[in-house]
């Protein structure tokens, strides 16, 4: 299904090249979604939805001029570009429309989908539900699912023409725990570009243990103990710091302004030689996996750092148009309601050659961050946060007390200079990445690593 | 738009259901400054219907942003669906009553012409740059305006109409000297594009700055701490389930079983009041059209009540507070709009204390159900009424939950947060734990 006529496409892109713009872009989505929540036991809050818009965008030199409508009318459309054109204040060169040609690329394979009905989805909560249970301090389960199909258009002034249906599912795990008045949660939220399949594919049993034993071990822990100590951060979603403390940093949305600490640092040592990282569009069935980014370009596998020097930035058009920088299929967005911005997909830190207990081995008092929660940064100074879901203290190389509470702060570049050993268990797992062109699926991963030292936030 | 609702309404009515509609439309003008040039520039208009359907005490819900007659139709049918799919629930219900109900925020001005705002805009970036060599970027800057229009309507007739128009301002100043980097943004909000502070927003982001750029840690130990209102705000919010009973039905708020007991300090009260006349706006009704009221939550310490919205006020026995919350691609949930923390008993300032005035990773680093949190901050350091210090590099640990129990008032004024939507006596928290060195 076509969402935008060729033609009204076309005559968008004649009107912005006609008022000056050098480069003219036109988005259209389509996004169908669909969710449901089980909680207390019950189904709640089942709904659908549908997204439409369309953005346009018009650059010139190093302006971008964005706007969007849910509108297809032929003379909003044109409004909106008449309106973002006045801004350029000069008279273009175009005088034929463009004809579009179809990107041709490889198609990321997704995990498959399976029709299922709306009852079938119900029982199936029902018994993650039951078999989470199974502990009397569970007082509360809550489990909620959520799909998507978004379909985008991409046409441009190159004459490129692109399109792509991406899929995707997730179902977010939360457990609650009482006893008296000591209570506390734990969350899950593997994600997939693909159907029902990859729901089946989870293991319930797995998951349900590992989130009984996270929030029992914080049940009744004590606070973590505050100051500076060596911290080895578990694999998966530990992967949270890279993204957080570097990642972000590499995008040309913060190079361009000169608002990331590595903005100059290309060909550079920017981490311990320990550390190559690398941001993949391209791994089959990825949360943050897509053939082709919001700008239409097929996405890569972009080594950011090879040995501790900074490879690559990840780059967008506009990135590529202010720093010069190739682009890197990295142009993503929320939505239509968003220009499309550098970044990430899916990111992580590539396996070494240790193991998890050489690495505990080797602290004589430490923490142990078992599973990491969100964070943030700030690109222009580095400096980062994020918080711990499960932590122990190391006690002379063994692992030892569990502790609530810690959080992690530091800046970017100084903690990737200190990430000293990296482990051989690697996993990926999904987040969200909220950013500058809002909230979009990417996934974070790593093996487990050793920071020689890090300020960890607790009990003084 | 209000026909296209009334119809949707009358094929809800057919096909024997209830139900209710919210219809969004948002019109926004944003623009950037980098380099002395407009880097970014937006412009948008989008709407929104959200449909939500009872039929056989089941409850769906489903919007649309396309909104040709078969989407819109599709929409409707979606909902049915869903409301097969969700389990019973006798409590949820489409309020019976009708009548219009207006909350139009009209605030007179002449025209701004485009050129003075795109001046202005530029000046956001120009004028930090001006005061300080050392400001290498601006890296957030903008000038935005918004007018935003939702309607309501149920099948027993209700109607509401809501508008309102916001123009902000951003601007932040990263400053680097001999290789030591700070930012700091502030912002400001107006109904009026005369009534924005272009110049407040420039010197505070500028000030602290400057400050963050020679701040220290602190030695790791307990600290008396007050938090700015922006924090102190930011705190409350993240927490806000404490007061909220569709958490108490979800079984995640601390307070479930604590109505009219103590659960924080006998010197302070806490209330909801969607019409203060101090707020930013004042909020005439509830997302189901139920008229908002003043509402006391906490008074002396003791639980006084929970918000309400129809739902949960009649699985919990009593009745709405007016507090409904639901926006039309959400299910109803509950909101407060402008909270006040009013205090007794006033002490003197302590003489020596922690300024906190950012907080960063709050929601990543808090557990709303046990109230517990820690977070990176920066601040300032007072000692006899002098600012001795300005403190980065530090974590602050606590829980809310036992902070509102060992707080003193120290002042009775109430003070507002930057976005005049939440006002607190100024509170000073006792051994708050601050790691750093």
């Amino acid at each position: 299904m076509q969402l935008l006529e060729t033609k009204l496409a076309q005559d968008i892109i004649f009107q912005g090249l006609a008022m000056g713009a050098s480069f003219v872009e036109v988005f259209v989505e389509r996004t169908e979604t669909e969710g449901m929540v089980l909680r207390n036991s019950r189904a709640e809050d089942a709904q659908s939805g549908v997204i439409f818009g369309i953005g346009i965008r018009l650059i010139c030199d190093e302006q971008s001029l964005y706007g969007y409508t849910n509108s297809t009318e032929r003379e909003e459309l044109l409004r909106i570009t008449k309106l973002l054109g006045t801004r350029i204040g000069k008279l273009g060169l175009s005088s034929k429309p463009v004809n579009f040609e179809k990107v041709s690329y490889p198609k990321i394979p997704t995990i498959a989908d399976q029709e299922v009905d709306a009852k079938y989805k119900l029982n199936f909560f029902k018994n993650i539900d039951q078999q989470f249970r199974t502990d009397p301090k569970v007082s509360q389960v809550i489990l909620s699912f959520t799909k998507k199909k978004q379909m985008i258009e991409v046409y441009n002034s190159l004459g490129m023409y692109a399109t792509e249906e991406r899929p995707y599912i997730r179902l977010m795990h939360r457990m609650v725990l009482k006893d008296g008045s000591f209570q506390s949660e734990a969350h899950h939220g593997p994600g997939s570009i693909g159907g029902w399949s990859f729901i089946e594919s989870l293991d319930i049993r797995e998951i349900g243990e590992a989130l009984l034993k996270q929030a029992k071990t914080t049940l009744y822990a004590p606070p973590c103990p505050a100051g500076k100590m060596p911290v080895v951060i578990d694999n998966g979603f530990g992967g949270v710091i890279f993204h957080e403390a570097c990642g972000h940093l590499l995008e040309t949305t913060s190079v361009e302004k000169k608002a990331s600490v590595f903005w100059d640092k290309m060909g550079e040592k920017i981490a311990h030689s320990a550390l190559t990282a690398i941001d993949d569009g391209t791994l089959a069935g990825e949360w943050g996996s897509l053939s082709i980014d919001d700008e239409g370009m097929p996405t890569e596998k972009t080594t950011l750092i090879q040995d501790g020097i900074l490879k690559t930035f990840l780059c967008d058009r506009m990135g590529e148009i202010k720093t010069g920088h190739r682009r890197t299929g990295s142009g993503r967005r929320q939505s239509y309601k968003f220009a499309p911005a550098s970044r990430m997909r899916n990111t992580f830190i590539e396996k070494g050659p240790h193991s998890l207990n050489e690495i505990i081995g080797s602290i004589p008092h430490g923490l142990y961050a078992k599973k990491m929660g969100g964070g943030s940064v700030d690109p222009s100074t580095g400096e980062f946060n994020f918080s711990v879901q499960e932590a122990y203290l190391i006690k002379d190389g063994k692992i030892t007390t569990p502790v609530k509470s810690a959080t992690l702060i530091g800046t970017g570049p100084e903690v990737m200079s200190k990430i000293s050993m990296v482990g051989n268990n690697f996993s990926l797992m999904a987040g969200m990445c909220g950013s500058v062109s809002g909230s979009i699926p990417t996934t974070v991963g790593q093996p487990c690593i050793k920071v020689d030292e890090i300020l960890v936030g607790g009990e003084a | 738009m209000k026909t296209l609702m009334e119809n949707v309404m009358n094929q809800i009515k057919d096909l024997n259901a209830e139900g209710d509609l919210i219809f969004s439309d948002s019109k926004v003008l944003k623009m950037s400054a980098q380099g002395g040039a407009i880097s970014e520039y937006k412009v948008s208009s989008a709407q929104i219907l959200g449909v939500r359907v009872v039929k056989n005490d089941s409850v769906g819900i489903s919007f649309t942003e396309a909104l040709d007659r078969d989407s819109v139709r599709i929409a409707v049918k979606q909902a049915l669906q869903n409301a097969e799919a969700n389990a019973p629930n006798v409590h949820e219900k489409i309020i019976k009553s009708g009548g219009e109900l207006l909350d139009q925020g009209l605030y007179p001005e002449e025209e701004t012409d485009i050129k003075v705002k795109t001046e202005k805009a530029l000046w956001l970036e120009s004028a930090v740059k001006a005061l300080d060599s050392r400001v290498t970027v601006v890296p957030h800057n903008s000038y935005s305006e918004n007018i935003y229009q939702s309607l309501y309507l149920n099948s027993s007739g209700r109607k509401t109409e809501f508008s309102t128009k916001t123009y902000s301002i951003v601007s932040s100043a990263l400053l680097e000297d001999r290789g030591r980097k700070a930012n700091y943004h502030d912002y400001h909000l107006a109904h009026r594009f005369q009534d924005l502070n272009w110049k407040k927003v420039v010197e505070t982001s500028l000030y602290h700055a400057k400050n963050i750029l020679s701040s220290k840690t602190l030695p790791t130990g307990k600290y008396q701490v007050i938090f700015s209102q922006d924090c102190l705000q930011e705190l409350m919010d993240c927490f806000s389930d404490f007061f909220s009973a569709k958490a108490v039905l979800d079984k995640v708020n601390p307070w479930e079983n604590k109505l009219h007991e103590q659960v924080i300090s006998a010197d302070l009260s806490i209330e909801d009041h969607p019409l203060y006349v101090e707020a930013f706006r004042t909020k005439m009704f509830d997302s189901e059209g139920v008229a908002s009221k003043a509402l006391s939550i906490v008074l002396d310490g003791k639980l006084n009540s929970f918000i309400h919205n129809s739902l949960t006020a009649s699985q919990l026995n009593t009745v709405t507070t007016g507090h409904a919350s639901r926006g039309p691609a959400s299910s109803l949930d509950v909101a407060t709009s402008t909270i006040l923390i009013k205090g007794k008993n006033q002490k003197p300032l302590p003489p020596k204390y922690l300024e906190v005035i950012q907080m960063d990773g709050l929601y990543s680093g808090a557990n709303s159900i046990t109230g517990a949190f820690s977070v990176g901050i920066k601040g300032y350091l007072w000692e006899h009424g002098e600012k001795i210090a300005t403190v980065g590099g530090v974590t602050l640990s606590g829980n809310l939950l036992k902070m509102l129990n060992d707080v003193e008032v120290v002042g009775e004024i109430l003070e507002p947060s930057n976005d005049l939507t939440f006002f607190s006596v100024p509170l000073v928290f006792h051994d708050i734990s601050i790691a750093g060195e």
